[in-house]
């Protein structure tokens, strides 16, 4: 289910690339998707687009931080309907470019959904996980 | 954490605190007076210490309750406890028991081994008092008993409330980090009419979730855009009602929208988050290790005298068993 939060993400205009085990699950590995991993493309317009995507559909709507404090913030986890969404804002400002030069879309449902490549994201995966 | 029980060192502050003064069972002091005794001890500013002291009142928490709390002690939806200068709080005949094993008063009580600690985000998660209190009894009468037969005597981890719990017990009880599935009880009504969803896990908050579903009920901008997409997002609800009472606990009732059935409504609100959610565990050691070190930590203690006293005062709580 975490993956369609990815894919009501694309759907309300929202500029992301999955990273994580749901990536990693798109493209085709066995692992178990507990979450959403989300590096988010840091342009302003993009950040209020997410601020009012995941308002829209979190749990507790109130805890989604207001959009001006986005840009200073490394990660935002939000817990939603679809499970947990981790946006991965930080990476964003860092990785951006890069990792959009590799990425792939896999569709989810009637949405293409923008991945890291599965080298990217397993790299990403290793580096903070181990 | 208190050798003899199990249970940490605030949670015992707290419990010392109610003791001295004379908060017994069926005895209640204020909140706030408590909550100064816990400073003067430990230092702990009421505050945080009030948020300890509800959690071992609240029946949806713990399975061993070690407080007896008085007044408003919140929900576990969006209304919170009252302030704690309007609560009162004593001790309940556990959280006695626990502290006469700390003094030595009595045998140890393993009421840290049952309760676990997932309430506080914690990795242990709790399991059925009565069940635990047996496979350390049958270790004690036979201490060769095999793991597989102190893990199954133990069973799955019990969450309160009777949702239903799934995962990998087995490597749980091995002592390696797990996900553990708590899907609330989805039934639909025996008229067909509509889906019936109750015993919450305990992470989950009903109200919460009665907006998360409503809010999945409605129309998305981009449904024209992908047909695919909102058929696998979008409830087919036509009405939602709160029928949660006291007798009845947290239960919401959902009519599913015309041209869908309550069974293609029932598959898909087993898949909304907070219908269902998710715990991680991870015990310190594997279970039947943890229960033989227990036993063999206090040796010609009069465990068995310790277990009965606690057996009592587990089936004598209120609202259990």
């Amino acid at each position: 289910m975490p993956v369609l939060a990815a894919g009501v993400l694309v759907a309300e205009g929202v500029s992301f690339l999955l990273v994580g085990s749901a990536a990693l699950w798109l493209h085709g590995e066995p692992i178990p998707v507990g979450d959403a991993d989300v590096v988010v493309e840091p342009a302003e317009a993009n950040l209020h687009r997410l601020a009012d995507a995941l308002a829209g559909f979190a749990l507790r709507p109130q805890e989604v931080p207001r959009v001006l404090a986005l840009p200073w913030l490394n990660v935002l986890s939000v817990v939603t309907s679809y499970g947990m969404v981790d946006c991965l804002l930080e990476r964003g400002r860092l990785d951006w470019q890069t990792l959009c030069q590799s990425a792939v879309r896999i569709p989810v449902a009637d949405v293409d959904v923008p991945v890291a490549a599965q080298a990217d994201a397993w790299a990403l995966r290793r580096r903070f996980k181990g | 954490m208190g050798d003899r029980s199990g249970v940490g060192l605030v949670e015992c502050a707290i419990l010392e605190a109610l003791e001295s003064l004379g908060a017994r069972p069926g005895r209640h002091r204020r909140s706030a007076t408590v909550l100064d005794a816990v400073q003067e001890r430990i230092g702990l500013a009421p505050g945080y210490a009030y948020e300890v002291l509800l959690d071992l009142a609240r029946p949806w928490q713990m399975p061993v309750l070690l407080v007896d709390g008085q007044g408003n002690f919140g929900t576990r939806g969006n209304d919170p406890a009252a302030n704690y200068r309007y609560t009162e709080a004593g001790l309940s005949r556990a959280g006695e028991l626990v502290l006469a094993a700390e003094r030595g008063d009595l045998p140890p009580v393993p009421v840290g081994l049952i309760n676990g600690n997932v309430y506080r985000e914690g990795l242990r998660p709790p399991f059925r008092p009565l069940a635990v209190i047996e496979a350390l009894r049958e270790l004690i009468r036979r201490p060769r008993v095999t793991g597989k037969d102190l893990t199954s005597i133990v069973g799955p981890p019990c969450f309160l409330n009777g949702c239903i719990v799934t995962g990998d017990f087995a490597a749980m009880a091995a002592g390696r980090p797990t996900i553990l599935r708590l899907q609330a009880r989805v039934t639909v009504s025996d008229d067909h009419h509509h889906v019936v969803i109750e015993d919450f896990p305990p992470n989950a908050n009903p109200d919460e979730v009665m907006t998360t579903l409503a809010g999945r009920a409605s129309m998305r901008a981009w449904a024209a855009e992908h047909p695919g997409l909102y058929g696998r997002t979008h409830l087919p609800l036509a009405e939602l009602r709160d029928e949660s009472s006291s007798r009845q606990g947290d239960l919401l009732v959902c009519v599913p929208s015309p041209g869908a059935t309550v069974e293609q409504l029932r598959e898909q609100l087993m898949d909304v988050y907070g219908v269902y959610t998710t715990v991680r565990v991870d015990l310190p050691r594997p279970l039947p290790t943890m229960l033989r070190n227990w036993v063999r930590a206090h040796p010609a203690e009069g465990l068995l005298t310790g277990l009965v006293t606690l057996e009592e005062a587990v089936r004598n709580q209120p609202d259990r068993n």
